[in-house]
């Protein structure tokens, strides 16, 4: 009976994960929401160019499957995406403002496979999750007999990150989402090391995925409306 | 017998040890194709063996050896095969032969930063090529030297041989995109092509009575 509430309070404590405050900030162009064609696309992409930070690729990634969910919004994957227009969309060549893909567009190589690859929307993420505070210490031993860990440790990250939509249609900005996550994790260790780890990039990719999907969602939510007598 | 037991251990975790102090890799990976123009040009481009053998090493601190040579090589071949409108390649430069521009490539100068070096959570990787161009009579025609820049954070649990070679790749990738891009923006090369008949221009003239 002992055994079995040891056992349970471990796996309880192993599946324990510490809180994240998200906060969220949008801004919108204007009320209407972003059309999307049956046969359009979007696609997200990381800025990278900083040098001593850069919008981790898995990040990205997680946000298509957000915006993809429930196959309102079709994404084309960043790194497809890159390797059809390499080299214009490397660190060093990627634009950072319209005007420079208005210019990259008028190349008509270019404007043909933004078209073939039916995109509509460009999404820029730049931000990356840091690990601002770190505290305490675990230290482990190892002898003939056995070892383990003892100790206490926190670290607190802060994800930001800042979302822009570009319609490629009409070449201006669509609208804006900002997200700060922040989380503390911790480990305790008493013999064996228990960490509570804070999900700081997964909710804000949450955060900021499920605002994106919203610029999108309201048109859907609005022609379902419509369609029904 | 019994000394060969303890030995054996012994071999593997002297082995281990190191390993666990060098990083050895050698760069493998694919480029895509380039999205451009190509240039009405018959190029040849010169690996030399320095070239296409090209090792990085560095003794000081961590020992890290990156071979590039073949990478690079498939990068070039690539480059020009996408940027030109017919490219070879040779490992020497050519006596004669049907090229208008002839590009030999060299590695100049390769650095690399480890986590551990610069107190930053990234690994670098830094390469200057110098690109020699000369023309079908063996002029000079430009000394372009281009540098380009790669770098990964690291990641948990990420082997530094892991990150050096994506690093090292997105270094080549950055080394591809100034190529392609800046090619026709170097001083030297823009005067050449603005003085040079184009292939269109040499055969309106051959038509012409």
């Amino acid at each position: 009976m002992k055994q079995l509430a040891i056992g349970t309070a471990l796996v309880l404590l192993l599946t324990l994960s510490a809180c994240t405050t998200t906060t969220v900030d949008e801004y919108r162009e204007n009320d209407i929401s972003l059309t999307l064609g049956s046969s359009e696309r979007v696609v997200v992409l990381g800025r990278r160019h900083y040098a001593d930070y850069e919008t981790e690729p898995d990040f990205i990634d997680c946000i298509g499957e957000k915006l993809n969910a429930d196959k309102v919004v079709a994404v084309l994957p960043e790194r497809q995406f890159v390797d059809l227009l390499y080299p214009w969309f490397e660190p060093r060549t990627a634009p950072l403002g319209l005007k420079r893909l208005a210019k990259m567009l008028d190349e008509p190589m270019i404007a043909r496979r933004f078209k073939e690859q039916g995109l509509r929307y460009m999404i820029w993420i730049d931000g990356s999750t840091e690990t601002t505070e770190r505290d305490g210490s675990v230290s482990c031993a190892i002898g003939p007999g056995g070892g383990g860990c003892f100790g206490f440790a926190t670290w607190e990250k802060t994800g930001t990150y800042e979302a822009i939509i570009w319609d490629l249609q009409t070449l201006d900005e669509s609208g804006r989402v900002k997200v700060e996550a922040r989380g503390s994790s911790y480990m305790v260790a008493i013999i064996l090391p228990i960490p509570i780890i804070a999900q700081v990039q997964d909710q804000a990719c949450d955060g900021i995925g499920r605002q994106l999907r919203s610029f999108f969602m309201g048109n859907r939510a609005r022609e379902t409306t419509a369609q029904t007598p | 017998m019994k000394a060969r037991v303890f030995i054996t251990p012994l071999l593997v975790l002297c082995g281990l040890l190191a390993s666990a102090c060098s990083t050895k890799l050698e760069v493998v990976g694919n480029f895509p194709p380039a999205l451009t123009a190509k240039l009405p040009l018959r190029t040849i481009v010169v690996f030399e063996p320095d070239f296409a053998s090209y090792r990085f090493d560095s003794t000081v601190g961590k020992e890290v050896s990156v071979a590039v040579g073949q990478i690079q090589v498939e990068l070039f071949t690539g480059l020009a095969a996408n940027l030109f409108q017919h490219s070879s390649t040779a490992s020497n430069m050519p006596n004669d032969g049907p090229a208008d521009l002839i590009l030999v490539p060299r590695v100049e100068d390769v650095q690399i930063s480890m986590p551990n070096e610069s107190q930053l959570k990234v690994f670098e990787v830094w390469i200057k090529y110098n690109l020699q161009l000369f023309d079908s009579n063996h002029e000079p025609v430009a000394d372009w030297i281009m540098t380009a820049y790669g770098k990964t954070p690291t990641r948990f649990l990420k082997s530094d041989t892991e990150a050096l070679q994506q690093a090292s790749m997105v270094a080549l990738r950055d080394a591809g995109a100034h190529f392609i891009t800046g090619f026709a923006r170097v001083p030297e090369i823009q005067q050449w092509l603005r003085q040079r008949p184009t292939s269109a221009q040499t055969t309106n003239a051959s038509s012409q009575p």
